[in-house]
């Protein structure tokens, strides 16, 4: 009977192991190295394998948000980056259709700075999407 | 006895359980209409590594930055009027290179800081309109836009795609450079100018 009932119970287990393996790779892992300030402005998908950005410097000119981050190769193996930056108006939405993504190779122990300028004056406030090849 | 109904409930509970663990974890079908052939819309965005030609990720990389560095300039203040020229496209691939200038237009239209005139290509249908109107006699007076009243454009952008192109038995390295200039129309002076590098490197 036991055994007939561990039978029946072992596929809502396996669903709900995978549903748990699923939501803990999609959880943000910032690499130690990112500033928690950063971090904020930082949407990683899956882990950071080394690539932390150190810092992130934004600056109005002429009415239109610039920003600067710096991505740094914590690790000696070379990683390549995909990211794009998402441009946010005063109550959160995107403004325009988004960027591009775009694929950065950043040498081992190296770093690389990414630039991006605001489609508009709307774009108070920015996402840095990025992911990070192994 | 009780013990027994005990039992039943439990695997009666637990053979329920599963199956709806195991209809979450089925596939629901999708509302779309396809026959044998694989075919998917993906993200018109996403990097594009098909082959290293010039492609949808260049053109929109190439767009980003030049409107990106107009923008920045300030250049733009006043909402000045432009016009687009020329694109000259020295690769030695085909590359409709207005398409890149079309996204550069739309990028800075939708900024709002810059007002767009017709091109020298875009100028026969407004001709055309305006004769229309004033010509055919089918309109009501007053209602007609009128001739002689289109307003210049104080800077002209022009462009060229060049390439560089290596390669051996295994790489094929191919260098793009994207230049763009805004000159015063008045002046004849370069008034802006901004360069945009890729590299693409394949190996077989």
């Amino acid at each position: 009977m036991r055994n007939r009932f561990t039978l029946a119970a072992a596929p809502a287990l396996v669903c709900a192991a995978l549903i748990t393996l699923t939501s803990s790779a999609s959880a943000q892992q910032h690499d130690p190295a990112t500033p928690l300030a950063v971090a904020s402005k930082v949407a990683l998908r899956g882990e950071a394998n080394g690539i932390a950005v150190r810092e992130m410097r934004i600056v109005r000119k002429n009415d239109i948000l610039v920003v600067q981050a710096d991505m740094a190769n914590m690790g000696r193996t070379d990683r390549t980056v995909f990211y794009r930056f998402k441009w946010l108006d005063n109550v959160g939405n995107q403004v325009g259709d988004g960027e591009s993504w775009k694929q950065l190779s950043v040498l081992g122990l190296g770093q690389q700075t990414v630039k991006s300028v605001a489609p508009t004056g709307a774009a108070v406030d920015l996402r840095l999407e990025m992911n990070v090849e192994r | 006895m009780t013990k027994n109904r005990i039992q039943r409930s439990a695997l009666i509970l637990a053979f329920a359980a599963s199956t709806l663990a195991l209809s979450a974890c089925q596939n629901l079908s999708s509302p779309t209409v396809r026959f044998d052939r694989q075919v998917n819309y993906g993200d018109a965005k996403a990097v594009e590594l098909v082959t290293n030609e010039f492609g949808s990720t260049d053109l929109q990389m190439i767009a980003e930055k030049m409107t990106g560095g107009l923008l920045e300039t300030g250049i733009f203040q006043g909402r000045p009027t432009v016009t687009i020229s020329t694109v000259k496209n020295k690769t030695s691939e085909y590359i409709d290179t207005t398409n890149v200038m079309s996204s550069i237009q739309t990028a800075l239209v939708k900024s709002g800081k810059v007002r767009f005139v017709r091109s020298i290509n875009e100028m026969q249908q407004g001709v055309d309109e305006l004769q229309r109107q004033n010509q055919s006699g089918l309109y009501k007076q007053g209602t007609t836009a009128k001739v002689g009243q289109m307003t210049a454009a104080k800077y002209t952008m022009e462009g060229e795609l060049t390439s560089i192109v290596k390669q051996n038995n295994s790489t094929k390295d191919v260098y793009y450079k994207f230049t763009l200039k805004l000159f015063d129309v008045q002046e004849g002076t370069i008034e802006w100018q901004d360069e945009k590098e890729i590299r693409k490197t394949s190996k077989r």
